[in-house]
């Protein structure tokens, strides 16, 4: 099991120059931390026009200046979205591979296509053909890495023939993966040989049928890349505190802190009735029992919060249900103190992580 | 960076809400059952500073603010035949979309008591009408001389299979519930048979006419017809109008 963070750099109002960079500083500060507490990952999203909910609509930019503060730490795209009125191929081709220069080879990207008619409607885009441009992107973006020249001529993008630079530094090229909300996207990830990057809020084992169908399907996929990424990344919260109660309880003020700033965007389905965004998506999760509305949800058993033991034990269900990786939220508008957050990432890689490691696993095995 | 964050609440006080005064009828208990209702849903984006005004600080806004107009006809029902319009802003409890009633209108007695004393619509007497052409589906709301509202939707194309439905937002009135003012949701499901997505289009929009010139629409989104089942089921939850959406949301309605 390997152990990542995830930043949408969710900010409080006002959204003054002061509360601006904190989010972003408190955010490197954190991922400098969690390179030398052995953490493998971080992940930053892209979201546009999301008020409070998250600033970061320029993850690269992020991600760069992780990447110049970090060693080991892989940078995802957590996602780059692949919509023609948002993004050309081009640049997401050209980003990803400088980044990878930029850090040495650390570069995982992600990719996806929006589901609010905030950033859809905001950027003029035509809700219909997102799911049909995100598999056109997925497919020319790896041969213009791999490919000395590239020209295309699709639906949704083409160009002449040109040599698109720079090539990143991964041989083949950095592994592909793609944003699992909706039912149904982890058979898109799979036919197409891409890892599952899953958001969750929920039970383990809410998501047990869809990572062993995934696993199911991608042994028969047709590879968009050069290979296959079969990897299953759980995107999770997570707050370690020695006091179990007391940890659990911030968790909750953590994903009701979200709810919050997720519940005023508008998903696509709200708004522009559509096929390819009929499922629910990450808002159902945190909606209450529509049957009982004034009763507290309790927290999603999924959720990685609490004290070291209690968290091992839920690590321990999500590596049983098959992930690979988890890859935590840790804040939330800036609702913890930094020194929280920083104690809680010590904690956890100091009481949590050797539990997960690979030599504890072959040192177990052994034994 | 230190202190409470500030929230994006509704701004008008809860006093100056218009509170229907026909109490809601809390003995309601069966559910009517309207066959081939057709409804007309059309959402434009509005400013967000004049949503914000409109808005009590029991709700949420919707980012981007959103402005629904929905036209609702009966062929053949319990309540006779009838149409009905509303029109709201998007808005959220806790976080499920709903839209905050400015506006209702119908022509039909008997369907404003009964939409009145089941979910608190302060309906207007007015001439509704709802229809589908051959290029088109209109929605129109005409008082005395005044077109208060013509919409419609065109280009509309039929949505199938696993989207063959319309998520809509359960509308939110200011009501009387047990003596109290309280916002009361529209109790509905729907069993979809045709729906259909179209290009919307307003020809009229007397703001001031449906109750507020700052809501003026400016970006259309989409608007869908559908005919379905209309299931109307007795109200279950209130909200309350004064408390803050942060430490309010939802509660269920003492019969």
């Amino acid at each position: 099991m390997k152990f990542g963070l995830f930043y949408e750099l969710s900010t409080p109002r006002p959204f003054t120059t002061e509360n601006q960079r904190a989010v972003i500083e408190n955010a490197i500060e954190q991922t400098v931390l969690a390179d030398e507490l052995g953490f493998s990952s971080v992940w930053c999203v892209e979201h546009h026009f999301l008020e409070e909910y998250s600033h970061s609509s320029c993850p690269d930019m992020f991600l760069t200046a992780v990447a110049r503060e970090t060693k080991n730490l892989r940078l995802g795209f957590g996602i780059g979205t692949c919509v023609p009125a948002m993004h050309s191929p081009i640049r997401w081709a050209e980003k990803a591979a400088f980044l990878d220069l930029l850090s040495n080879g650390r570069v995982e990207f992600g990719t996806g296509r929006s589901s609010t008619w905030n950033e859809l409607g905001g950027f003029n885009a035509n809700v219909d053909d997102t799911k049909r441009s995100w598999d056109e992107y997925c497919r020319v973006i790896p041969k213009m890495w791999t490919e000395e020249r590239f020209s295309h001529q699709g639906t949704y993008f083409s160009m002449p023939e040109r040599c698109i630079l720079p090539k990143p530094m991964q041989e083949p090229h950095p592994p592909l993966w793609v944003a699992v909300t909706a039912p149904g996207t982890e058979f898109d990830a799979a036919d197409r040989g891409m890892g599952a990057l899953i958001l969750s809020i929920a039970d383990v084992e809410r998501n047990i049928p869809r990572i062993q169908e995934y696993r199911a399907r991608i042994r028969r996929c047709e590879p968009v890349g050069s290979f296959v990424n079969d990897q299953v990344a759980i995107a999770n919260w997570m707050y370690c505190h020695p006091d179990d109660a007391f940890a659990v309880q911030r968790g909750d003020e953590l994903v009701s802190t979200f709810g919050y700033m997720a519940g005023q965007t508008v998903e696509v389905s709200e708004a522009y009735p559509a096929n390819n965004y009929s499922a629910l998506g990450l808002l159902g999760s945190l909606r209450p029992d529509p049957n009982s509305p004034d009763a507290k949800k309790p927290v999603a058993s999924g959720l990685c919060f609490g004290d070291p033991e209690h968290i091992s034990d839920t690590v321990a269900r999500w590596e049983a249900a098959g992930a690979d990786h988890l890859i935590f939220m840790i804040q939330a508008r800036e609702h913890l103190p930094q020194q929280d957050v920083l104690d809680s990432l010590r904690l956890f890689a100091s009481e949590v992580m050797p539990r997960f490691s690979g030599a504890s696993r072959k040192a177990a095995v052994s034994a | 960076m230190s202190g409470t964050p500030e929230l994006l609440y509704g701004q008008r006080a809860a006093a100056s809400v218009a509170v229907n005064p026909a109490a809601l009828d809390t003995a309601a208990t069966e559910t009517v059952v309207i066959e081939n209702a057709e409804i007309l849903y059309v959402l434009y984006e509005v400013p967000m500073q004049a949503a914000l005004a409109a808005l009590p600080v029991a709700l949420h806004p919707s980012i981007p603010a959103i402005y629904g107009m929905t036209f609702v006809r009966a062929r053949d029902a319990a309540l006779g035949p009838f149409e009905l319009a509303w029109c709201g802003i998007a808005c959220r409890t806790g976080i499920k979309p709903r839209h905050f009633i400015q506006a209702a209108y119908s022509a039909s007695a008997t369907a404003r008591e009964f939409f009145a004393a089941r979910y608190g619509f302060a309906c207007q007497e007015a001439a509704v009408s709802l229809r589908e052409t051959f290029d088109r589906v209109r929605g129109t709301v005409v008082t005395g001389d005044a077109m208060l509202l013509d919409v419609a939707i065109t280009d509309a194309i039929p949505l199938v299979g696993a989207g063959a439905l319309i998520k809509y937002s359960p509308a939110l009135n200011a009501t009387r519930v047990n003596g109290q003012a309280a916002l009361v949701q529209l109790e509905a499901a729907y069993d979809f048979k045709r729906v259909l997505r179209g290009r919307p289009g307003l020809a009229a929009f007397d703001g001031g006419g449906l109750g507020d010139a700052a809501l003026r629409p400016t970006q259309p989104i989409a608007g869908s017809f559908a005919i379905c089942d209309l299931h109307l089921m007795p109200a279950r939850f209130q909200v309350d109008i004064a408390t803050p959406a942060e430490a309010g949301g939802a509660s269920r309605i003492q019969r």
